[in-house]
């Protein structure tokens, strides 16, 4: 079932959870820094208050993470399960305890400067929703175990119908397993429930055309085996408390508001515990009037009776909070502006504030700012999908947020896209070649491996300075006195290798005094290059080189034809980098050219850096570096901004982000 | 005719203010200069307003950094912790004549001695939000402008650059690379304060955290280690190529100041950041055990 719910603050602390089954707590970090760091998994809106159903499931190491997320508080939600059982009734599960914990805790998540928030007694509010939900995940069925099981079956599909389907093999295993392991089987209605847990994971296409045979079937084995169940797995807190109250569950009311189903859980108790009340009617007038008002029955509960009963009384509490903010949630839906007066007042004190500035942001402030945003970044080469989805993001971020004092809303737009851009261009671990390099050739002698050399190999579209670039990248390995082979990965272009036999001689010429040692590996034309490389770096072994360049031949990324042999290329060559080079000039067609490019190389390779090259000639348009980053999460390591060899630079985000943001 | 008396009431009352008298000047005069003030008054208390000194937290993530500000804050356990995403304050109280020794009884509410408030800082450690702490660092000098900003930067006391010494092997580089950030950054930072007023000495406590661990480098070995490092960065620095939008005509002035240490040193040390006022400790501990006594110390020494 279950394995764990947990409750942190973007901070990172962890204000309440529960463990049913003990989580590597590697889990909830990847899925944080994946999730809201690097944004990889959810393009569509992790900084949203939605429901949990919306939010993509993120799947780690066979875990199963249902998650929702309060933006103004910044605290998530995080339930935890096997990815093989399929609860569908967890989303539910976060979406009420997210309703619940910020109606009850809200008011301490705001105080500053501390990390405690008081929420010991969230352990009942936690246990009545969990045993609640679980089962009424299957109450549907549980009342049908002696009606016709059709209707049973119809209910169950109804109920489940977007359940992905299971292999049928599965549903054998499960079956009493779900039984076995539930904690809340012990009177007979919820034995059958737990049961019955087994049919919401069989296919639900195949339940109409299975009910004739294996519907009895089923119905007699349920029986079986809550009559060897029920005493065994009456463990777990509330389950011990039911068990005084053996009565099958009669009379099931049905409200015209339709709460029969959420609330019959409790008018059952109520109509078992309170059997010290005189009359039918008087149960039942009561039983109403918990149905309708849940702050009523609350007071009238706690004068009445205690222990056991505090459960119930929860229940109603829990109860009205959800329905208090249903409606809250209706009533903001559905209220209109105020009179001509209102909004009159509202719209000076909105102009008023605009300048002052602590004026609350709402989507129609944001909606004009963010067009004029937009079209900002598409003048600066920015490709309009990463475009879209900067200022989604910034939007989604702002959304609520009050302003500084005396600031507007284009600056503080203008900052958060600042954030966010600078967020995003940032690599996730350094990008330091040159330590990268001597890692390899001069391991030190405690790591135990092996010297061997780097090697780097470059890959793109036609014309976008392939060699150029490997020619500057050589350039300075030498003034580093590195020994560097050039391998001719480009066996089809004519002229290809007598272009890199130019540049070698050059730069042997440029770098004799500074004592670093440059050679050219090729092997003429027509031969296989991903051959070619693997023997290079098998010279570069025996030979004592310290890095080997691989240039390659320029391909389309839409040519399957020569994007597949990029795969044998990788495998052969085994290179510690793959660069992309990357032209600035290029425009929305970047996007498709890293993504291609990113994903050739097989299963488990991707690339390892850009360069973008030609950076002097777009001025300020450097959106392509947006584009490309966008596209694959993969950095630019270095940009080209000139012809000589020396005219190769770090990336640098400051740069990058003031260039994009410039209004010139 | 109901609109007659009123007229009357409102021509007297004009009357009444435009007559120069005692009372209406004085009323005038309170005006004119209360105004203002309440206007001030009401705009500063809008911006948040903190002074208090602070201590900034960093490291890369998973050292335990808000596991550390757990503990101190509650005085008893850390809590269980995860990768943070924002930067987060919290207000603690550090005795200043010894009335309460350790952060076990300075989390208590009734804890003896007389206090001073400060703030620690916890800054996220991903790769992607370093930039966080490396503001507090800086400081831009526009304080109170958010509510990121944890105050003043000329308020910063001291960093405590909490890493995961059972891990260290692996991730040497990581680690050394962001401390060299850190102290690059305050170095920068303190040749800055040297033409105008000298901002407060910024010293750097290297928390090696985890000893617990059977893993785990004791803080001597963490040192040593370190320097190398930080050595081996320095020397692939300044080899390295230069930053995107640097000129060719500034690389002269850039170069003096994007050394780390003694200017062209062959090792490196932490001694040699003494030359800008920044005094590097390296401390064992423990915040799973609780043994983080001396780091508090060290805290309370710099507040």
């Amino acid at each position: 079932m279950l394995d764990t719910f947990e409750i942190l603050t973007t901070s990172g602390v962890v204000l309440w959870s529960r463990t049913y089954a003990p989580i590597s707590p590697a889990i909830v970090n990847h899925f944080i820094s994946n999730v809201f760091i690097e944004e990889k998994a959810a393009a569509a809106g992790a900084k949203d208050d939605q429901p949990t159903a919306n939010n993509p499931p993120y799947k780690y190491d066979q875990h199963t993470l249902k998650w929702t997320f309060v933006k103004e508080l910044g605290i998530i939600f995080v339930a935890v399960y096997r990815s093989l059982l399929h609860l569908s009734w967890i989303d539910k599960l976060v979406d009420n305890l997210k309703t619940i914990f910020v109606d009850l805790y809200g008011d301490q998540l705001k105080k500053p400067n501390t990390t405690i928030v008081h929420c010991h007694k969230f352990d009942e509010y936690f246990d009545q929703q969990y045993q609640e939900l679980e089962s009424r995940g299957t109450t549907k069925t549980t009342h049908a175990a002696d009606t016709p099981l059709y209707f049973d079956e119809e209910a169950t599909s109804g109920n489940l119908g977007d359940e992905p389907p299971l292999p049928p093999g599965l549903k054998q295993r499960l079956k009493p397993s779900a039984a076995a392991k539930d904690v809340s089987p012990p009177s007979e209605p919820t034995s059958a429930a737990a049961s019955n847990i087994s049919r919401p994971s069989t296919p639900s296409g195949n339940n109409h055309l299975l009910v004739g045979k294996n519907g009895p079937r089923m119905s007699r084995k349920a029986r079986k085996m809550q009559h060897t169940h029920s005493a065994p797995a009456s463990s777990g807190d509330e389950a011990s408390s039911r068990k005084g109250k053996k009565a099958p569950k009669k009379g099931r009311r049905w409200d015209a508001d339709g709460f029969a189903d959420e609330e019959d859980d409790v008018q059952l108790d109520y109509s078992v515990t309170q059997n010290t009340l005189t009359s039918d009617s008087e149960i039942e007038t009561v039983g109403r009037s918990t149905a309708i008002e849940g702050v009523d029955s609350t007071s009238w509960g706690t004068t009445t009776s205690k222990g056991q009963f505090v459960l119930k009384d929860l229940g109603d509490e829990v109860h009205s909070i959800l329905k208090s903010a249903e409606a809250k949630n209706a009533a903001s839906s559905t209220t209109s502006r105020g009179g001509l007066v209102g909004s009159g007042l509202s719209t000076i004190g909105g102009l008023f504030r605009n300048v002052v500035g602590g004026k609350t942001l709402t989507k129609e402030d944001l909606d004009k700012a963010m067009k004029g945003m937009e079209d900002h970044l598409l003048k600066k080469n920015v490709a309009r999908e990463a475009a879209i989805r900067l200022c989604e993001g910034v939007e989604k971020e702002l959304l609520g947020v009050k302003t500084g004092s005396f600031e507007s809303i284009d600056s503080r737009i203008a900052k958060a896209m600042e954030a966010s851009l600078t967020k995003m261009l940032t690599p996730t671990s350094s990008l330091d070649l040159l330590r990268e390099i001597d890692a390899v050739t001069k391991p030190s002698a405690t790591s135990m491996r092996k010297r061997r050399p780097y090697v780097i190999s470059i890959v793109g579209v036609n014309g976008v300075g392939k060699s150029t670039n490997l020619s500057k990248i050589c350039f300075f390995l030498l003034q580093n006195k590195y020994k560097v082979l050039i391998a001719a990965g480009d066996t089809f272009r004519s002229g290809a290798v007598e272009q890199l036999k130019v540049h070698v001689r050059n730069l042997k010429e440029l770098t004799e005094r500074e004592g670093g040692k440059v050679e050219i590996f090729e092997k003429g034309y027509g031969g296989d290059a991903a051959t070619v490389a693997k023997d290079a770096v098998r010279e570069a072994a025996n030979e004592g080189y310290d890095v080997v360049l691989i240039d390659t031949a320029g391909r389309r990324h839409n040519d399957q034809r020569l994007m597949s042999s990029l795969e044998k290329f990788a495998k052969f060559a085994q290179p510690d980098k793959i660069l992309m080079v990357g032209e600035a000039l290029v425009g929305t067609d970047s996007v498709a050219q890293a993504r291609n490019f990113n994903s050739s190389f097989g299963p488990g390779r991707h690339l390892d850096g850009f360069i973008i090259s030609k950076c002097d000639t777009v001025g300020d348009m450097v959106g392509t570096l947006v584009s490309i980053v966008h596209a694959t999460n993969v950095p630019v390591l270095f940009v080209g901004v000139g012809q000589h060899y020396s005219d190769i630079r770090n990336f640098s985000v400051k740069w990058a982000v003031e260039k994009l943001l410039s209004n010139s | 005719m109901a609109s007659t008396p009123t007229m009357e009431d409102l021509k007297r009352a004009l009357e009444y203010i435009f007559t120069p008298s005692t009372p209406v000047i004085t009323v005038g005069l309170l005006i004119v200069f209360l105004a203002p003030v309440l206007v001030h008054l009401y705009i500063t208390r809008q911006t948040p307003y903190t002074s208090l000194p602070f201590i900034l937290l960093a490291g890369p993530s998973g050292g335990g950094k808000t596991s550390l500000l757990t503990l101190l804050e509650r005085g008893d356990t850390a809590v269980k912790t995860h990768t943070s995403q924002t930067a987060h304050a919290v207000e603690l109280t550090v005795s200043t004549d010894a009335g309460a020794r350790t952060f076990r009884e300075a989390a208590r509410d009734d804890a003896p001695g007389s206090h001073k408030k400060f703030h620690l800082v916890d800054t996220p450690g991903h790769g992607k939000l370093r930039g966080a702490a490396m503001a507090q660092l800086v400081g831009d000098g526009k304080a109170g402008k958010t509510k990121t900003q944890f105050g003043d930067a000329a308020m910063l006391r001291g960093v405590l650059y909490v890493l995961d010494a059972a891990t260290l092997d692996d991730s040497l580089a990581d680690v050394a690379t962001y401390l060299y950030e850190v102290l690059l950054a305050l170095q920068k930072r303190a040749g800055a304060g040297r033409t105008s007023r000298s901002p407060n000495a910024v010293h750097v406590l290297i928390g090696a955290n985890k000893l617990d661990l059977f893993t785990a480098l004791p803080a001597a070995f963490v040192r040593s280690n370190l320097e190398a490092e930080l050595g081996r960065i320095r020397q692939s620095r300044s080899k390295g190529l230069l930053d995107s939008g640097i000129n060719t005509e500034e690389v002269g002035s850039e170069e003096q100041d994007s050394w780390l240490g003694e200017y062209g040193s062959e090792k490196f040390t932490f001694d040699q950041m003494k030359e800008f006022d920044i005094q590097v400790d390296v401390i064992g501990g423990s915040v799973l055990e609780g043994n983080v006594d001396k780091w508090w110390d060290w805290i309370g020494g710099r507040i």
